[in-house]
């Protein structure tokens, strides 16, 4: 019976068709197909008899929150009473500890109160208290580990899976993947912080290897060029109304003329097809980001009502309230308009004086305003996408590089800490008010150290609740087949609902 | 004899694992002494594949262990192996293993272990001498038995066509029953071939030249002439430093410029252009500065080391003794042997980083050994000099001068000891008087200029250093003047620029270092700002304003100080000669002379010491206890500083490049240079983890070729730079097969839009095949015989007719070769973003031709000091310093331009063999609206009517004519417009305009593909 060697699986480099290939056969997939997830669901398919797993494709789109320079878990999320009470004392890691800077002083407590929210009693701190109102729907971990301590390349690590700079962002993949929702939008928008770029710039989002459709396409709400080129610069003062629409239709009948005699290219339709989607687009983006277009009691749910006006010099609650709701709604608009992946950030590069969460001096100072704004705008965007019936299938990760000391550095700051952190989900089949992986008494690393949650992990289970199997996402690349989750990544069942 | 006493004695220890065993086997073949052995195929093997297939089978080799193929099974296990030892049961882990005694070394790792009576079958299996008939193992090919290894194989081309390379594509095509297509039309070939070899269009005056040229040899000629032009080397180095990762700034965080990144930029056009042989191009790269050290080609093609990105923090900011200070060195060698193996040699061998690779013949250790190679180096600037000999002998003062400075510091810390409570007095006095402050303790407050009306003026200030001087960095601080309860910031321009040059006019060869005009600046107080200049060398700086300061109801620009600091620290301004458009000159307090006079808030104190005075109490304190032996090694150690500042002002200006070489340490970030360059010890990383080094790996190449041996034969003491010699000539070797290969396929690549081989960067079992295998053997072989001329290359391929075929699709061989792997067609072509750019430029006539120096910028910095902002929505599209060859642009990479991102253009962050072709509504956005295609336009416009305009038509609002409209559509699309073309286009521009009829030009399909 077994008179055969070992059956030989063919080697998948050999039997797969590259995704592009199959795009350009396609014609471009320029509309809203959802390959790799069919090929995903086309797997189980083959055995009607196995059970899906849970919540497998349960969700269609995510939205990520970013806190450039690492948000502390201990002063926001993660509640450590041995802090309260060792307040002070000098810090004991039992064992020698390598800190970034000099972060190594006596045990630092919580700067603000926590308090219980919600029916699950989750203790938040007192600047995002705000999120009380939707922690039932939060999933925590708070046992994340970072593989750097250093900004740029742990940034890295958590925006695109890889600590060099040179890989596609998690919302690349995820494009790739799925496809978009839309035909008139890009299908992965990135909002940076109002002040600029963080650590890396355009490298967290671009989209490396991956064709440049699936790049990040980065968004300014309220401002008067939202989209880079959106319409024409002021260098073509020369070019009205009419001569711009003129311009479309004769193009297109040049162009078609062109390809006539080339027949067998579809590059040449495709991009005849790219100038219509980009007419489209120049409609539907201001469109989308007409916030001065909701009723009032949304503006006064978000914090907009009061407008755009001049902000102190300094750090403060009301700026970053408003810059970040502002982000805010207008992913909400985005998504109920077909957008996929969106990624919102919060805090600029690491510079001075801090305009990010890199709180090695002060964390009060800092986190105190961008918490604040970025709780009251978070929670403000979830219940609203609960109410709409959005929250079912959107999928929401609030994470940052790393976390930070439970020592001082001396003073009121705390340096950065990559063995622990803390990172939460909500949303598109994450269950609610839970809390999955402990951190250590102190808050300084894993209680369970063998087990950690990485960054593979999440992105793992998120990319099951988009209904993609985060091993067979990928593309060939310098030999190798590269995914989001490198080689690593388990799905976190106790994370879905 | 072989019965099993039922109890132990009771003074018997314990038995061991080893005993148990014995005795379970023993029971075993005792109880079952008549059965047959245990049969693998029919009893092991479906256990291992039930159990232990999925992870160490054909899919996945986890630990690099398959338990399918005989040899490996029995030999291999990593560091337990090998896993089974025939006839011994106690020395085969597998058998631990499958026990799951040890939760973390059980096998299978997750749920359930395999029964007893399964383990049992396996340990009689192993006990019985495991045997394996050769048949039941799957097969494997010997893994170096791989196209790409094997040694050149050159064979003559078929008969047939007279060229080689017609030949062997037709003989392939003749076989598969398909015909090659006919010659593409003589307008399409010029257009094609000054695309290929220059990245421009032809002008319509060139390609008329063609068009009339009757000759037989007319293409062959036109090759000749493009191929001898200097666009050539400017079009073929895009394509290489592509393929090297080139950028002009560091990446990841605080994304610092490299000011000196382009000299390797200019030697790789310089050598392409002069068709330099092709072993001497590697060897240059690799080692140029000990094979070729006559030159200074040697030394700027070490950029190809340092092209990629550097991450400034893991460097400068964590110390190597740090964990993420390895690994941010370890990752930084990582890039460099993935560029040199990737770039010469189509090999993956980064895969070979944390486990031995998974397709390739690569062990880990090779890669390692490949490490072992860069050890001692860092990315850095150097100093060097035309005459060689200058450079040899600055190369060590730097670093002597800082050890001199070092020992002034350490002598003095000695002293320190001793000086008791009242030096700690006068330290806490000088913190407070260095602190930025209000109150002025001295008079001299710093340069004023004239009082204006309006804000929007443009006023300037400058300082001369003396001769002209390298300098690292400049530092400028605000006034501090009650005036109006200003304050701190006083006088300090809304909207400055800081440049530097040679010309004490500013009118040419000027060197931004600083751009704050784009926007307002916030007003930074007394805090110094700090322009880095990174070696640049000029002497003259000059500080403008372009938005001044507001007083009380009018405008001034005021500073209190500008300092210019060498490498050695050395404030070069101190007394320098100051210069201003104007100068209000009232009295001790605004001076020009005070601009350079060591005075700012900054220093000054509410007490009437100053800082310097302090410094001075401090250094009589200090030495009055000491010993005249300190006093005397004291003065010798500053002896030596000063000798080696002034030896060091001895040396003419010279140049600088950012290129890998050994690093002598800058602030808290040391390089091997303190070592004399002695590489770091490069240890077997398991898994990759700099926290679990295994043994110390020795430099060396590849172990799966043979023409040399994989490790280098040098001797321990021999000098870093030997190491990196080795290599060279490793790659460089004419029996390397690799490298030959790797050039000519990149070749061809671009010559097709695809490699015989379709992967260039892969040449190993994860990559293509070759579509022409004999092909690639001729021309590689031919290639390295005939001495590695690149345009000698390039020659015999665009002289064939397989380059000269018509780019049309035929149905019949469309069906049955749709990728056109058997190129029965040539390939039409996307054009890239940086010839989409050079084209436009290039109809418009605004392209300059101007080659080498530093990049332009096609952006504004802010916020330089920290982490810069490059801002390229606050760049003028007008600005004709922008409108040379895209080669020469200033590539950022953390923020890359996005109207050439938005055309695929190459990412600097990564190494890109072949560019990504998308089609995207941004990018139609990018072509419509962006305000270089606009201002371009207008310019292609308005050569247009410039070139059609006959003497006396000076009408403006004449309408527009089908000769402009005519012209401008030649200018772009290098072919004469059909009548109805011309017609649409003259009707629309009518209506619209001429500028408008341009961008409509620059829009079509037929601009951007090349048939």
């Amino acid at each position: 019976m077994h008179s055969s060697p070992f059956h030989h699986a063919q080697h998948p480099a050999f039997t797969r068709t590259s995704r592009r290939d199959f795009l350009w056969q396609s014609g471009l997939g320029l509309g809203g197909i959802a390959l790799a997830s069919l090929c995903a669901r086309d797997a189980h398919a083959q055995t009607p008899a196995a059970p899906r797993p849970p919540q497998f494709g349960r969700a269609k789109r995510v939205v990520q929150f970013f806190m450039a320079g690492a948000a502390s878990h201990l002063d926001l999320f993660d509640f450590k009473p041995a802090l309260i009470q060792h307040d002070g004392k000098s810090s004991d890691f039992g064992e020698p500890v390598e800190a970034f800077q000099n972060g190594l002083g006596p045990w630092l407590k919580p700067v603000w109160e926590f308090k219980p929210q919600g029916q699950c009693g989750k203790p938040l701190s007192e600047p995002v208290a705000a999120l009380g109102s939707v922690v039932d729907q939060m999933a925590f971990i708070h046992n994340m580990v970072s593989k750097s301590g250093v900004h740029s390349a742990a940034t890295l690590l958590q925006a695109t899976g890889f600590q060099l700079p040179g890989f596609p962002g998690a919302g690349c993949w995820v494009s790739y993947g799925m496809g978009s929702l839309n035909d008139n939008l890009p299908t992965f928008v990135v909002m940076p912080d109002h002040r600029g770029y963080g650590s890396n710039g355009v490298k967290n989002w671009d989209s490396a290897f991956l064709p440049a459709e699936h790049s990040g396409t980065v968004l300014y709400p309220g401002t008067e060029n939202p989209v880079a080129n959106l319409f024409p610069h002021k260098a073509g003062s020369f070019l009205t109304q009419q001569a711009d629409t003129d311009a479309r239709s004769l193009l297109a009948s040049l162009n078609r003329t062109h390809a006539q005699p080339r027949e067998g290219d579809p590059r040449l339709e495709g991009r005849i097809r790219s100038y219509e989607l980009a007419a489209r687009m120049q409609l539907a983006a201001p469109e989308a980001l007409g916030l001065q277009k909701e009723p009032a009691h949304v503006l006064k749910r978000y914090g907009l009502d009061g407008g755009q006006r001049e902000w102190p010099k300094e750090i403060n609650d009301a700026e970053e309230s408003f810059f970040f709701a502002q982000k805010c709604l207008a992913a909400r608009r985005l998504l109920e308009r077909g957008v996929r992946f969106i990624q919102i950030w919060s805090g600029n590069d690491n510079g001075f004086p801090r305009r990010n969460w890199d709180s090695h001096e002060d964390v009060r100072r800092d986190h105190g305003p961008l918490a604040t704004g970025m709780a009251r705008g978070c929670a403000a965007f979830i219940e609203d996408l609960r109410e709409r019936g959005l929250l079912e299938d959107t999928v929401i990760l609030w994470t940052t590089e790393f976390g930070r000391m439970p020592s001082s550095q001396g003073g009121k700051g705390r340096d950065h800490n990559p063995f622990v952190f803390t990172n939460w989900l909500c949303g598109g089949g994450i269950r609610g008010g839970i809390t999955h992986g402990e951190s250590d008494q102190w808050g300084y690393k894993p209680l369970d150290r063998k087990n950690p949650t990485l960054v593979y992990d999440v992105h793992a289970t998120i990319l099951h609740l988009l209904g993609i199997d985060h091993t067979q996402l990928t593309i060939r690349h310098n030999g190798i087949d590269r995914r989001l989750t490198d080689v690593h990544g388990h799905v976190i069942s106790p994370l879905l609902a | 004899m072989n019965r099993i006493p039922r109890q132990s004695t009771p003074t018997a220890s314990r038995p061991s694992i080893a005993h148990l065993c014995a005795f379970l086997l023993l029971t075993l073949t005792t109880s079952l002494l008549h059965a047959d052995p245990v049969d693998f195929v029919r009893e092991v093997r479906p256990l291992l594949e039930e159990h232990c297939l999925r992870c160490h089978g054909p899919e996945k080799q986890k630990s690099g262990y398959r338990i399918d193929v005989k040899s490996i099974a029995l030999t291999g296990g990593e560091s337990h192996a090998p896993n089974i030892v025939p006839g011994d049961t106690a020395r085969s882990p597998l058998l631990t293993f499958i026990a799951g005694s040890d939760p973390d070394l059980r096998m299978p790792p997750k749920g359930d272990l395999l029964s007893p009576a399964q383990q049992q079958i396996l340990s009689r299996w192993i006990a019985e001498g495991a045997h394996w008939p050769e048949e039941a193992s799957a097969k494997i090919a010997a893994p170096t038995d791989w196209w790409s290894l094997r040694p050149l194989q050159k064979t003559a081309p078929p008969k047939g066509a007279s060229h080689p390379i017609d030949a062997f594509v037709a003989e392939r095509l003749q076989r598969e029953n398909l015909a090659a297509s006919p010659r593409a039309d003589a307008a399409t070939l010029c257009r094609r071939l000054y695309f290929d070899l220059t990245g421009l269009p032809p002008s319509p005056e060139q390609l008329d030249a063609f068009l009339s040229d009757p000759s037989p040899n007319a293409f062959a000629r036109l090759a000749d002439e493009l191929l001898a032009s200097p666009r050539y080397g400017e079009r073929w180095a895009r394509h290489w430093l592509d393929v090297v990762h080139y950028g002009d700034t560091h990446g990841y965080d605080k994304d610092k410029p490299r000011l000196n990144a382009w000299p390797y930029r200019d030697y790789v056009i310089r050598s392409l252009n002069a068709d330099k042989p092709y072993a001497q191009f590697v060897r240059e790269q690799i080692a140029g500065d000990v094979l070729f050290p006559n030159s200074t080609d040697g030394l700027e093609a070490l950029g190809f080391l340092a092209a990629g990105p550097w991450d400034f923090i893991g460097h400068a900011e964590v110390p190597e003794t740090k964990t993420d200070g390895k690994i941010a060195r370890h990752l930084d060698r990582d890039d460099m042997v993935a560029n040199t193996i990737g770039t010469f040699c189509a090999t993956t061998v980064h895969c070979a980083q944390c486990h031995n690779h998974k397709f390739d013949p690569i062990p880990q250790e090779d890669y390692y050994a490949f490490q072992a190679v860069f050890a001692a180096l860092d990315r850095t600037d150097v100093r060097y000099f035309d005459d060689p000999a200058l450079t040899a002998a600055y190369r060590p003062l730097p670093a002597l001068q800082r050890k001199a400075a070092d020992r002034v510091a350490a002598l003095q810390k000695d002293l320190e000891k001793d000086a008791g409570p009242e030096l700690a007095k006068i330290d806490a006095a000088l913190k407070a008087a260095r602190q930025p402050g209000t109150a002025k303790g001295r008079p001299e407050y710093g340069y004023h200029s004239s009082i204006e009306k309006t804000q929007e003026r443009t006023k300037w200030v400058q300082v001369d250093l003396g001769r002209t001087v390298p300098i690292q960095r400049i530092v400028f601080t605000a006034c501090d003047d009650d005036f109006n309860h200003i304050g701190p910031g006083f006088g300090f321009p809304v909207r400055y620029k800081l440049e530097i040059s040679d010309d004490p006019d500013f009118a040419r060869d000027v060197h931004l270092l600083m751009d704050r005009t784009g926007s307002d600046q916030a007003n930074p107080g007394t805090t110094p700002q700090t322009a880095e200049a990174q070696g640049a060398q000029a002497r003259y700086i000059r500080m403008t304003a372009t938005k001044l300061a507001p007083r009380k109801d009018d405008f001034i620009f005021a500073l209190a100080e500008l300092e210019a600091f060498d490498e050695s620290g050395a404030n070069l301004a101190l007394g320098g000669r100051v210069t201003s458009l104007d100068s209000i000159e009232s009295g001790q307090r605004w001076s020009r002379k005070n601009l350079t006079d060591g005075i700012s808030p900054i220093k000054s104190t509410t007490t009437a010491k100053t800082v310097a005075q302090l410094e001075k109490e401090r250094t009589e304190l200090l030495l009055a206890k000491a010993t005249p032996k300190i006093r005397a090694d004291l003065d010798a150690a500053k002896a030596e500083q000063a000798r080696l500042t002034e030896k060091m002002k001895t040396f003419p200006p010279g140049k600088t490049a950012y290129v890998g070489a050994i690093h002598y340490g800058t602030g808290s970030f040391k390089g091997t240079g303190p070592d004399d360059g002695k590489p770091r010890p490069i240890f077997l990383l398991a898994r990759g983890q700099v926290t679990q080094p295994g043994r110390e790996v020795a430099p060396g190449a590849l172990s799966a070729l043979h023409f040399q041996p994989a490790r280098f034969a040098l001797d321990p003491a021999a000098p870093e730079s030997a190491r990196r010699a080795a290599l060279a000539e490793w790659i460089a070797h004419p029996e390397n097969p690799l490298t030959w290969r790797t050039i000519v396929n990149r070749v061809w690549h671009y010559h097709f839009g695809a490699g015989l081989v379709e992967t260039p960067g892969d040449f190993g079992r994860n990559g293509a095949l070759p579509s022409h295998p004999e092909l690639l053997e001729w021309l590689a072989s031919e290639f390295r015989d005939s001495g590695g001329s690149l345009k000698a290359l390039h020659r015999l391929i665009v002289t064939s007719a397989v380059y000269q075929q018509a780019s049309i699709a035929r149905p019949d061989a469309q069906a049955r070769d749709a990728n056109n792997r058997l190129l029965w067609r040539q390939n039409r072509r996307k054009l890239e973003a940086e010839a989409v750019r050079d084209a436009t430029l290039a109809a418009s006539g605004a392209l300059d031709l101007t080659m080498g120096g530093p990049g332009w910028q096609d952006f504004v910095v802010e916020r330089p000091e920290h982490s810069p902002h490059y801002r390229y929505d606050l760049h003028d599209p007008a600005d004709p310093k922008c409108h040379r060859r895209a080669v020469y642009r200033f590539a950022v990479r953390s923020q890359t331009q996005p109207w050439l991102t938005s055309l695929d253009c190459a990412d600097p962050s990564m190494r890109v063999d072949r560019r990504n072709e998308s089609l995207s509504a941004l990018q139609a956005l990018a072509l419509l609206n962006d305000g270089f295609i606009l201002f371009q336009s207008s310019t292609l416009a308005a050569r247009a009517l410039r070139d059609t305009a006959a003497p006396g038509d000076a009408d403006p609002k004449a309408a527009v004519s089908d000769t402009q409209v005519r012209r401008a559509f030649r200018l772009a699309i290098s072919r004469e417009p059909s009548m109805q073309e011309l017609s649409q286009l003259t009707t629309y521009a009518r209506q619209h305009g001429l500028p408008a009829t341009c961008r409509l030009l620059l829009n079509l399909n037929e601009f951007s593909f090349v048939d």
